[in-house]
């Protein structure tokens, strides 16, 4: 007949086979899209549970990030041990925790300390004018908000001065300001927690982690939770003591806690696990019992990250596995299909087809199968995270390599699956596919 | 043209002086059936020439099916030559074998053996697609094919659409559209009824007649005095081969 431009021919030739597969997979509609629904699931799984496990992972990474990452956190935690011989004698002063001699020693032993805020909390009713709450009274100082990236929304915090002088001056929170002074400017209105007054010079933002804990009780925040008075150190230890009663149903209760947390900041990234085992060296001699808690966001962000990895490993496992069980069906329908059109290929071999366009016009529609299905699992695995951050709030971050890796994995399994029933339907003898029923 | 019926016979067309279009030579066709060898060919000698217009008959088992197959080059001999437009196609490789029947070779069943999910354009295109040629190219023949055997107003119909005998004129056009040297048509009327039959039969003498070179395949005598030239088969050899009204 007439000469075509090779380059044309297999151009022309794609898109025949193309229509020509979409048109046989047609006739069985339903057998066809049940078939490529082992890989719309498959893919709509790697790329859903990808987006949600990145999507906690950043949630995760994103909270220690607010810890500080060149930061370590100390805290005094009541010992255990010692609880069972304290219901004997309740009367008892409990001493435990962290204590002004510990951080003197960190800060002078450990190299790369730069800074530590020590703070001592007391937790009592909180009056402005005639509004209480149960709040907390936290004594720090001055660098507090530099040191935990808060940021002072009204007002000022209070310098080392009256740090220095003992002042009765206080920082409310945002939530606390506006719990107890609704109508009027916080700034120079007087507070008082038993029977001290503070004067209020600013406000600050409230802890971001309160904050996302309470937005997701949308707003309850009556249980106390980022009730906070912060006040210099000095001044907490003026006017509430060294011994903290607590009057809490009908029993009585003292302890003595120096410090309730500390934290250390270290000037080099790379210096913040010789820096942790340091510390925890002083505190294990420094301490009989174990009545601190030591954490290390930089430490908990790696272990996160390796977490993420594991997590990953996984779901990429189970991902892998639904993809290949859907090549799989995929392979066993296109092997009855092949059976199935034994004479189509008998007619097509006697009419001039050869063994390779038999292998390419089977080989094309495995691939149309799984790369339609493909295409819908990215559009299920694209609104799945969605739906999911909709209704249940989580955060699902989807990755733009996901679906195409997705996808890709999907076309290369109908090659993969297609490529054994293509060569049996073109090894046929034309002869006995011409006479088959 | 000559009325139509089964008892008029026609003048043979067949250019003898002309190079034969076919030619066995000493053709055999061996099978292993378990331990036994059987020869469903025996030696088969035997010159088509152009415009020839042949019945191959025989009863069942005779090796009627074997010709075929060897004939349309779905097949080898075990032994001989078969030269086909000159060319040895019992030395060709599984690929030249297809090219050969794509481009020589009409091929029409007893069961129409049309595609199901193409159309009757569709099918009618399906030789020249695997020839490589081009579909605007392609859809005029058919187009101009479905015409010619009476199907100009089901161009888009699918197979399950239409008759027996439809559908059996679809396969005739498939057969045209390579512009073979050879129709080889293998009991063409055997499912249907006898008007549909005569129908296509009185087709295949206006292909005859335009010059083209058929091989029918058949059991059926009556169908067989319609051909100028009768070829029977007994027990895988060649029984009787003659002109029954050539004036050659």
């Amino acid at each position: 007949m007439s000469a075509t431009l090779p380059r044309e021919l297999t151009l022309f030739r794609l898109k025949r086979s193309v229509i020509l597969g979409i048109k046989s997979l047609w006739m069985h509609k339903l057998r066809s899209l049940l078939t490529a629904l082992g890989i719309v699931f498959g893919v709509a799984s790697v790329i859903s549970m990808l987006a949600i496990g990145e999507g906690a992972s950043y949630e995760a990474q994103q909270q220690i990030k607010e810890l500080g990452s060149q930061n370590i956190i100390l805290e005094s935690v009541k010992p255990t041990n010692t609880t069972t011989a304290g219901e004997q004698e309740r009367s008892l002063i409990l001493e435990y925790g962290l204590t002004y001699r510990d951080i003197a020693q960190i800060q002078a032993t450990v190299p790369g300390v730069t800074v530590t805020v020590p703070t001592r909390e007391i937790k009592d009713f909180l009056w402005g004018g005639p509004n209480s709450v149960d709040g907390v009274a936290i004594g720090t100082v001055a660098w507090f908000p530099t040191m935990k990236n808060r940021d002072i929304v009204r007002g000022r915090y209070f310098n080392e001065i009256e740090m220095k002088d003992r002042s009765p001056v206080c920082v409310l929170t945002e939530s606390l300001s506006r719990k107890l002074f609704p109508l009027k400017d916080p700034i120079g209105q007087t507070v008082r927690m038993q029977t001290s007054y503070f004067r209020v010079v600013g406000v600050i933002e409230d802890d971001p982690a309160v904050a996302a804990a309470s937005e997701d009780l949308k707003g309850s925040s009556e249980s106390g939770e980022g009730m906070e008075m912060m006040i210099p150190i000095s001044t907490l230890e003026d006017h509430f003591g060294e011994v903290l009663f607590k009057y809490r149903s009908g029993s009585f209760e003292a302890e003595k806690v120096e410090l309730h947390e500390v934290t250390a900041r270290i000037d080099d990234p790379d210096r913040v696990m010789p820096a942790a085992l340091a510390i925890q060296h002083i505190l294990e001699r420094n301490h009989k019992e174990v009545d601190y808690k030591m954490t290390v966001p930089l430490d908990l962000l790696r272990r996160a990250e390796r977490t993420k990895q594991i997590f990953n490993i996984v779901l990429g496992s189970i991902a892998a596995i639904s993809l290949l069980v859907g090549g799989i069906g995929i392979m066993n329908i296109m092997l009855a299909t092949v059976t199935e059109r034994t004479r189509e290929i008998g007619i097509r071999r006697a009419l001039g087809a050869k063994k390779k366009d038999i292998v390419f016009q089977f080989l094309i529609e495995t691939v149309i199968l799984s790369g339609a299905g493909g295409v819908l699992g990215v559009a299920l695995g694209l609104g799945v995270p969605l739906m999911v951050s909709y209704f249940a709030g989580m955060v699902t971050i989807i990755q733009f390599w996901a679906p195409t890796l997705a996808f890709g994995i999907s076309v290369t399994i109908g090659i993969l699956f297609g490529i054994y029933p293509a060569f049996r339907a073109a090894d046929m003898n034309p002869v006995e596919a011409l006479r088959h029923e | 043209m000559l009325e139509s019926g089964s008892t008029v016979k026609l003048r043979s067309r067949a250019d003898q002086n002309a190079d034969p279009v076919i030619e066995l030579r000493g053709v055999e066709k061996h099978y292993l059936m378990g331990d036994f060898l059987v020869k469903a060919l025996k030696g088969i000698d035997l010159k088509i020439f152009p415009g020839d217009y042949i019945s191959i008959l025989g009863p069942s088992g005779c090796g009627k099916s074997t010709m075929l197959n060897i004939l349309g080059c779905l097949d080898q001999p075990t032994v001989g030559e078969y030269f086909l437009d000159g060319v040895d196609v019992a030395q060709l490789t599984d690929d030249d074998l297809s090219s050969v029947r794509g481009k020589k070779l009409g091929f029409i069943f007893q069961s129409y053996n049309l595609i199901q999910q193409l159309s009757v354009v569709e099918n009618i295109e399906v030789p020249l697609y695997y020839q490589g040629v081009h579909e605007d190219e392609s859809r005029v023949i058919a187009v101009e094919l479905a015409k010619k055997v009476g199907l100009g107003k089901r161009l888009d119909h699918k197979p399950t659409e239409l008759s027996g005998g439809q559908q059996q004129r679809v396969a005739i056009a498939r057969a045209l559209s390579n512009d073979p040297s050879v129709i080889l048509a293998d009991e063409a009327t055997g499912n249907l009824d006898s008007k549909s039959g005569s129908d296509i039969l009185q087709i295949f003498d206006d292909l005859n007649a335009e010059g083209k070179t058929l091989i029918m395949i058949t059991h059926d005598e009556e169908m067989a005095k319609r051909t100028p030239r009768v070829i029977r088969l007994k027990d895988g050899e060649i029984g009787y081969d003659t002109y029954l009204h050539g004036d050659k």
